[in-house]
């Protein structure tokens, strides 16, 4: 990790020699300073380490998380929208009329509305007159 | 001041170079009293200082863990220093604002000292053996200009070598020169007795 520098220090140059000692007595107290920490601080910086260390673990678990998270839910909204967009596909917001009156009771849906005419026998059409006529007397009793 | 570098032999170097821990945990075991150490004596609050170690090994843990173990060292102190300086940077805004909302004055108006946490704990100097020469030294490395302090700490102290320095220290191999040259110079000038 540390590289010695390439160009070697000549030694036998007296001006180099403060130097060298400066760094060496510097770097000396600098170690003894570390290696006599109290006891306490000591202990704080060993815990601090280990909650850095455990904080490893935490960070590892969302991550396997996501990693399996985030395709389910790209797949769940892709298979929603093509529910959605499908032709047969029910919708379910919009129900279509003849959903909804086959939804209600079949005598208030006779009564109240038209019967459909694509779907009636068009003869039906041609003498509502007489069929009217015919209901009205049907509905008092025979005297026969 | 390529004579600078020239200075420093192998022998020196070997002394604090180690072999880059195979886990991050011997890593962090290794370099953690002496994260300390360089954060207290930047920021002269042993609170502070703790803080600042805790952030620089979350951050090294959550961002750099597979990364190379080789690269652990110049990242480390990398992520320490910009913590040190953001938290200077704090101190000096909350000393102004301090100033601003009067209390940096007190009842006679004269001006108070900058706000400054309190530290309760003993100073480096209490626990060092050769209290002195520390307060020497650390007394002549205040009086040096933020850049030049990082380069010889990083340099000289901590024993990177120049791009490893260059890396933690943001800047090019060149400026680190320059830095710990003049930073050699001055702490030559003021540490006359270590001759």
């Amino acid at each position: 990790m540390n590289t010695p520098y390439k160009s070697g220090p000549d030694k036998s140059r007296p001006e180099n020699m403060p130097n060298k000692r400066l760094e060496q007595r510097a770097r000396e107290l600098y170690h003894e300073a570390a290696r006599r920490i109290d006891p306490a601080t000591a202990g704080r910086l060993r815990a601090v380490r280990r909650e850095a260390l455990a904080s490893m673990q935490h960070v590892h678990r969302p991550h396997q998380l996501a990693r399996w998270l985030v395709p389910s839910g790209a797949c769940a909204v892709i298979a929603l929208a093509a529910l959605l967009v499908w032709p047969s596909a029910p919708h379910p917001t919009a129900m279509s009329p003849t959903t909804a009156a086959a939804g209600n009771n079949g005598s208030e849906t006779d009564n109240a509305l038209p019967p459909d005419p694509e779907q009636a026998d068009p003869n039906l059409y041609q003498n509502l007159d007489f069929y009217g006529w015919l209901a009205a007397n049907d509905s008092q009793p025979r005297t026969h | 001041m390529n004579s600078l570098a020239g200075t420093l032999d192998a022998e020196l170097l070997t002394e604090t170079a180690q072999e880059a821990p195979a886990t991050l945990d011997a890593f962090l075991a290794q370099v953690e009293r002496r994260a300390f150490r360089v954060a207290e004596f930047n920021l002269r609050q042993r609170e502070d200082a703790m803080d600042a170690v805790q952030d620089a090994m979350l951050r090294l843990v959550k961002h750099y863990r597979d990364k190379p173990a080789g690269e652990w060292a110049p990242l480390f102190w990398g992520i320490l220093r910009r913590r040190i300086v953001d938290l200077q940077r704090r101190r000096k805004v909350r000393s102004i604002v301090v100033g601003w909302l009067g209390g940096g004055r007190d009842d006679e108006g004269d001006e108070l000292p900058s706000w400054e946490p309190a530290d309760h704990g003993p100073g480096p100097q209490d626990r060092v053996q050769d209290a002195q020469a520390w307060g020497d030294l650390s007394a002549a490395l205040h009086e040096l200009p933020r850049r030049q302090r990082e380069a010889f700490m990083l340099r000289m102290l901590e024993g990177l070598d120049v791009a490893e320095t260059a890396q933690a220290m943001g800047c090019s191999e060149g400026s680190v020169k320059t830095h710990l040259s003049r930073a050699m110079q001055r702490l030559r000038e003021q540490l006359e007795d270590w001759r």
